[in-house]
């Protein structure tokens, strides 16, 4: 299993920068519904226990990845940056939710987001021409290439 | 005026109606749009968070097709013009990501040099020029009280999508939909929360219920001022308003529904396209009583 430099991504310091205000969380989405961290939480614990234990914990994909955590922060720490990072660390720890891996799976198949399904009668009752298809081939060597392996198989 | 058209994958699959509505609306604007063969973009919130590398270099190899065509590119999403976005930006400013990535693509005969800009369709409408256009082209109002909802990462992190309108002190905010639907006689409401998540990412990613616990709380906001219709740039987040109210509706019974539309069936209406042109007549929250009320069939 390979590993990412998480430290890479976001700036080991910042958490430091961190007043532990909660500005963020205040208007963390994912908070009010789930059992999310939030980002202050998200920080004091890569602070406290350390980012190898959080990103073993599965709570860390219920983050809507609003941004809005960054937006808010006095210190101006891109949290954002921190989040990705995270989850990137996590999917390689084999920590990703099955949806995110079909998602994944789907994308690196068709290079597309999307079931494509009855289309062309769809689009012809909008007046559109059919879809043409995605350079598939192109994708798939660009893919193998990146090492998106190490995530997901496809 | 002339961009490449960036479909992403929800619209031209899901939701060809907005497609539709925009190719019409662009056409009779006079911005000419190019198709070139582009791939996911991919989502800011699937591939980035899973895998950077896959998502800089799928980004990069479709920011290369604009550049070797010469155009910028115009997307139609929020999340397709956050991507798109953050990527031409960061390979612009890391030499390093940028041979990373080079190295890559050269083998499909692609070479990132950073030579395009990105943008999203709602910030091309709203030019001097194309306004001016719009006002021109607008034979009827929609008087409604309609509701924006922009989708978060067409405007976040600001620091990334409007680094020039920032200052220090605030954070940007942005108003140019608003702005547009009234030149079409539309009254945009303010409501509370207006700049909070669909919910979509995290239903579609972790939890459904959850993601739609969101929905329902803005919507809720949303009747709370009386907001007739709702107005999006994003086919991630109309799924979640349109399918959501459905999927709600079941466990709330709530009856007060709100249409959704694509900007730009709301444009081509005004412009005088018929429902059908504009493939309203596909949406799960039917808009018909509503239309019919102020004259349109
Ligand atoms: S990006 Fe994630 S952590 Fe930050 S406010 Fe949004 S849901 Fe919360
Ligand atoms: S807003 Fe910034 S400084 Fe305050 S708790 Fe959140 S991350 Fe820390």
């Amino acid at each position: 299993m390979t590993t990412i430099k998480l430290w890479k991504f976001f700036a080991r310091e910042d958490l430091y920068e961190c007043y532990q205000c909660a500005r963020c969380t205040g208007s963390c989405p994912a908070m009010e519904v789930a059992p999310a961290f939030g980002p202050r939480e998200t920080i004091l614990k890569c602070l406290n226990v350390g980012h190898e234990k959080v990103v073993q914990d599965e709570r860390i994909w219920l983050c809507c990845t609003c941004n809005v955590c960054e937006d808010r922060c006095p210190q101006k720490i891109p949290i954002s940056d921190l989040l990705v990072a995270l989850r990137n660390s996590a999917a390689r720890r084999g920590n990703i939710p099955g949806r995110l891996v079909m998602a994944i799976e789907l994308l690196a198949k068709t290079g597309r987001s999307m079931i494509v399904h009855q289309l062309d009668e769809m689009r012809a009752h909008h007046g559109l021409a059919p879809l043409p298809p995605a350079p598939v081939e192109e994708i798939r060597a660009i893919l193998e290439k990146t090492g998106l392996r190490e995530v997901v198989e496809f | 005026m002339k961009y490449a058209l960036f479909l992403g994958c929800a619209i031209p699959i899901k939701y060809p109606g907005f497609e539709a509505a925009t190719r019409l609306v662009c056409q009779r604007l006079g911005i000419e749009l190019v198709d070139l063969p582009f791939s996911c973009c991919p989502p800011p919130t699937s591939m980035k968070l899973v895998h950077y590398d896959s998502w800089l270099a799928l980004a990069a190899r479709n920011l290369c097709l604009a550049e070797e065509a010469g155009l910028d590119v115009m997307t139609l999403c929020s999340g397709c013009v956050n991507t798109l976005k953050e990527a031409n930006r960061t390979l612009k400013q890391s030499e390093s990501k940028k041979r990373r990535v080079n190295k890559i693509l050269e083998e499909h005969n692609h070479r990132f040099k950073g030579t395009i800009d990105v943008t999203h369709i709602l910030d091309v409408l709203y030019q001097d020029t194309i306004v001016e256009r719009l006002i021109k082209e607008t034979v009827r109002d929609l008087p409604m009280r309609i509701g924006c909802h922009y989708g978060c990462h067409y405007f976040r992190p600001p620091g990334i999508m409007y680094p020039g309108e920032l200052s220090d002190a605030e954070s940007y905010v942005p108003v140019q939909m608003d702005h547009l639907l009234s030149i079409i006689g539309m009254e945009p409401m303010e409501y509370s929360r207006k700049f909070l998540c669909c919910g979509s990412p995290l239903g579609a990613n972790a939890d459904q219920d959850a993601g739609y616990a969101i929905t329902q709380t803005k919507l809720q906001y949303m009747r709370d001022r009386d907001i007739e219709a709702l107005s999006v740039i994003c086919p991630s987040c109309f799924e979640q308003f349109d399918m959501g109210q459905i999927v709600l509706g079941r466990k709330t019974k709530e009856k007060y529904k709100i249409p959704t539309f694509f900007l730009t069936q709301l444009l081509g209406l005004a412009m005088g396209l018929s429902a059908k042109e504009v493939g309203v007549d596909v949406h799960r929250i039917k808009a018909r009583k509503l239309l019919d009320g102020i004259g349109i069939g």
